[in-house]
């Protein structure tokens, strides 16, 4: 029926493959078992040295050279290693030595490769290690996402204009990954960003000036004010969003003024922002226009300003109140649900 | 005459069996097609993740808050060692909701006494028809901790009011007794990350049993020596590590494991949330998400973390993993019947086109075949008309590739996170690969028919699942590394 030569080789093909498996699983095991231990009696040495280094502040000739005599894998990771659980000075002292060892100049021919991979890995080097090399500044321009964003997690530590600049440039990077880090790098670096901020926000739109916006809401310096106040009449929708946030941050009777207005804005989620935003302002001018907002057709925006009434306190109040016993019952629900509230939940 | 009809059946026997042979042949072919894409996939992503720092990056303020919804009934004996598991898991904005699903013994009351809860009122939206909530509580001492005692509905119906009170942009699905990595989130977030299109990620959820468990948390890993726990642990890695890794790059998955997954809320909702009518609610979601996305727009990327994000309890005993498989099948059938309209429909694309036909050809439809051929085998045999030799050659292209493919997952689990690390591990997870196929797998043929069976009666009950609980770790447990 069936050849039984074929099914002898289909055997012997089969357990080939078996064999074959089991050999590369085996094998593998082993091999990690070995790295492993090889890693760990390498290493050890270099940790110890790693750690007089950073306790004491001082490394000796001897430690340089039994640093540099570690094969360059153990050394790069004896070093990542330890930088994990370093900062400031100690930190600066690590980072000096590593280059004396040569780990630095081997990431640094890595972010050069013609492989994406690689260079992702000479950015990683640097960054922990908190290299401030130029270098990887030419990489936030790199054609991979995941670089650029690696290049970016460094710049955080490394806030100079010319680093700060290329950041904002790259608010409108296509890749959500490297957006992602551009803007955590830029909150990270905390507000050294105000003004160059502030400048970018005056030239941009769209995309980015949405980006930047976000960014500048966790600043929130009077500087920002005035690209704000522009950016809240922008087209896009997310823009005119972050803008409300932004003007509720600054707060004052020109971002108070421009956020009543919003409250009549096309888009649900601007009202509602511009509600929050009041709020959290406790501007008590928009009172009238807030208990309106209970009356909204969207359940966001009637909830937002529910309690940015609650949080005017008793003017606020007397406004719940009102909806309380008035004509929509949308409105009557929302300003019962806000009275219930606890007074924690209150602000 | 007699002759003639012994003739035919003879050769429908034979035809039949050779039809089996190339459906085996086909399917096979297709996993080693997985079983490469999910080589280069996750190869891509170890390069990614190597050396990566996460608490940098993921611990931003600028994260998505994740909400967990956590369903319980009845469960007062482990609930306050899962939820202290949670509340500790490391994510920079995270909300945990616990949705005691009309409990009748003391989950409620011992969630108040150990974590101080108060009861509360809140604003939200009930976009969503659920069962009447008796109590919302908000625990003093824990901020992100809501606990809402509502009447019975099931899972579905839990999982959609905790939908309505969360108030993070994602939210994570979970069974209760799932053990979550301390660092799971922060790696289950990362596709949301990277992409604007993505509307749910799941993760390769691992077997616990054999591990030892501490807190909450899987402290030892170990490959369980019971039969049926191990042939699990094989079976688990295959279907995370090369079935759904692989689809990342075929056009995408559509199952997430009810166990452990991650949504966009806003999109959930808009979904209509959770179905109460089946018994596949996690995979119809997930299909729903996907089907909607290309009906109405709107990101609907399905994406698979091949990290180990979680751990769960699977059963050991027979009756009870007959009755999940059971039940799984009918959820199968259930979501591809209730989807039909996107089978080999070029308006969904891969997921019309390839995904679909996969599950509905492959994955539903496997046990029928299976049983046909191995029905057509025995009587074959008995009667005269196969051979030992096609036998053989049954055997070795139905099981025989299938155990080689399972080997190399087993290399891939070794390349990428290698949580098996001992000789004895290694020596046990390549013995119940051998095993699997003897046996287990032809009792799996068997769940998964009456699994349909019961669909097509209409059958839409859950079955009892019993757990042995999770091993502890015993006081003066030494590490790895001690041991050297």
């Amino acid at each position: 029926m069936v050849n039984e030569h074929l099914l002898d080789v289909i055997m012997l093909i089969e357990v080939g493959l078996l064999a074959l498996a089991v050999g590369l699983f085996f094998l593998h095991g082993l091999w990690l078992h070995f790295t492993a231990r090889r890693v760990k009696r390498l290493s050890k040495a270099g940790h110890e040295a790693l750690a007089r280094l950073v306790n004491r502040g001082h490394v000796s000739l001897e430690d340089v050279e039994a640093l540099k005599a570690m094969p360059p894998d153990i050394q790069t990771i004896t070093f990542l290693e330890v930088s994990r659980s370093v900062s400031g000075a100690g930190k600066e002292r690590l980072s000096f030595v590593a280059q004396q060892a040569g780990v630095v100049d081997r990431a640094r021919l890595l972010c050069h490769h013609k492989w994406w991979t690689r260079r992702l890995r000479g950015a990683r080097i640097l960054s922990r290690l908190g290299v401030p090399d130029p270098l990887v500044q030419t990489l936030l321009a790199d054609p991979h996402p995941a670089v650029r964003a690696q290049a970016a997690e460094w710049a955080a530590a490394q806030p100079s204009v010319e680093v700060i600049s290329s950041m904002l440039e790259l608010l409108a990077d296509p890749a959500t990954q490297a957006r992602f880090a551009v803007q955590n790098a830029l909150l990270r670096m905390g507000n050294v960003i105000a003004e160059p901020l502030a400048a970018f926000l005056e030239t941009h739109s769209g995309r980015s000036a949405e980006a930047g916006l976000r960014v500048a809401e966790s600043v929130a310096v009077p500087g920002f004010l005035g690209s704000a106040l522009r950016h809240s009449r922008a087209d896009e929708p997310g823009v005119r969003e972050a803008a409300a946030k932004l003007l509720g941050g600054i707060a004052g009777a020109e971002a108070g003024a421009r956020l009543m207005e919003m409250l009549g804005d096309s888009e649900s989620n601007v009202r509602a922002a511009a509600a929050s935003a009041l709020g959290r302002m406790r501007y008590w001018q928009a009172g009238s226009l807030l208990a309106e907002g209970l009356r909204d057709q969207r359940w966001r925006v009637r909830r937002e300003a529910g309690l940015a009434l609650r949080g005017l306190g008793a003017a606020g109040t007397l406004f719940l109140r009102r909806a309380l016993k008035g004509d929509d019952r949308f409105a009557a629900d929302m300003a019962e649900q806000v009275l219930e509230l606890p007074e924690a939940a209150a602000g | 005459m007699n002759q003639h009809i012994a003739s035919l059946v003879n050769d429908l026997l034979i035809k039949g069996q050779f039809a089996v042979l190339l459906y085996f042949l086909g399917v096979n072919g297709w996993y080693l097609i997985l079983l490469v894409s999910s080589l280069l996939e996750l190869r891509r992503h170890m390069l990614l993740i190597a050396d990566e720092s996460r608490h940098l990056l993921l611990s931003s303020t600028l994260s998505p808050t994740i909400s967990i919804l956590a369903p319980a009934y009845n469960e007062e004996a482990t609930i306050e060692v899962s939820l202290r598991a949670l509340l500790a898991l490391h994510y920079p904005s995270l909300e945990v909701i616990v949705i005691s699903d009309g409990s009748k013994d003391k989950t409620v009351q011992v969630l108040i006494e150990k974590f101080d809860l108060v009861p509360v009122k809140t604003i939200y939206e009930r976009k969503i028809e659920t069962k009447p909530v008796r109590t919302l509580y908000r625990s003093s001492t824990y901020p992100g901790l809501v606990v809402v005692d509502k009447e019975n509905g099931g899972k579905a119906d839990a999982l959609n009011v905790g939908l309505s009170f969360a108030r993070g942009e994602l939210v994570c699905a979970m069974d209760a007794d799932t053990l979550i990595e301390q660092d799971g989130l922060q790696r289950m977030v990362r596709p949301f990350l990277y992409a604007t299109d993505v509307v749910a990620t799941g993760g390769t959820i691992r077997v616990v049993n054999g591990s030892q468990v501490k807190h909450g948390r899987v402290e030892k890993t170990a490959v369980p020596t019971n039969l049926l726990a191990g042939v699990q642990v094989v079976e688990y890695l295959r279907a995370f590590l090369f079935g759904r890794l692989g689809w990342n790059r075929l056009g995408g998955n559509i199952i997430i494991s009810g166990a452990f997954g991650l949504f966009q809320r806003e999109a959930v909702l808009n979904a209509g949330g959770y179905l109460h009518d089946t018994v596949g609610e996690d995979m119809e979601l997930v299909v729903r998400l996907k089907r909607l996305s290309y009906e109405k727009g709107g990101p609907g990327k399905i994406a698979f973390v091949p990290d180990p994000v979680a751990w769960t309890e699977v059963p050991e005993s027979r009756r009870v993993l007959g009755r999940q498989r059971d039940r799984w099948h009918r959820g199968l059938a259930d979501v591809l019947w209730r989807h039909r309209r996107m089978l080999l429909n070029p308006r969904y694309g891969a997921t019309g086109l390839v995904v679909y036909p996969y599950y509905a050809f492959v994955e539903l439809l496997a046990p029928v075949v299976e049983a046909v051929g191995l029905l057509g085998l025995v009587f074959g045999l008995v009667f005269g008309v196969v051979d030992w030799t096609f036998a053989g050659l049954f055997y070795l292209t139905a099981y025989g590739l299938g155990t080689a493919l399972t080997a190399f997952t087993l290399i891939l689990e070794d390349l990428s996170f290698h949580r098996y690390n001992s000789f004895r591990d290694r020596a046990l997870l390549f013995w119940w690969a051998l095993l699997e196929n003897m046996g287990y797998r032809q009792l799996t043929v068997w769940w998964r028919l009456r699994g349909l069976w019961k669909f097509i009666r209409g059958r839409k009950d859950w079955g009892v699942m019993e757990r042995k609980g999770f091993q502890a770790v015993p006081t003066a447990v030494k590490s790895p590394g001690a041991a050297a």
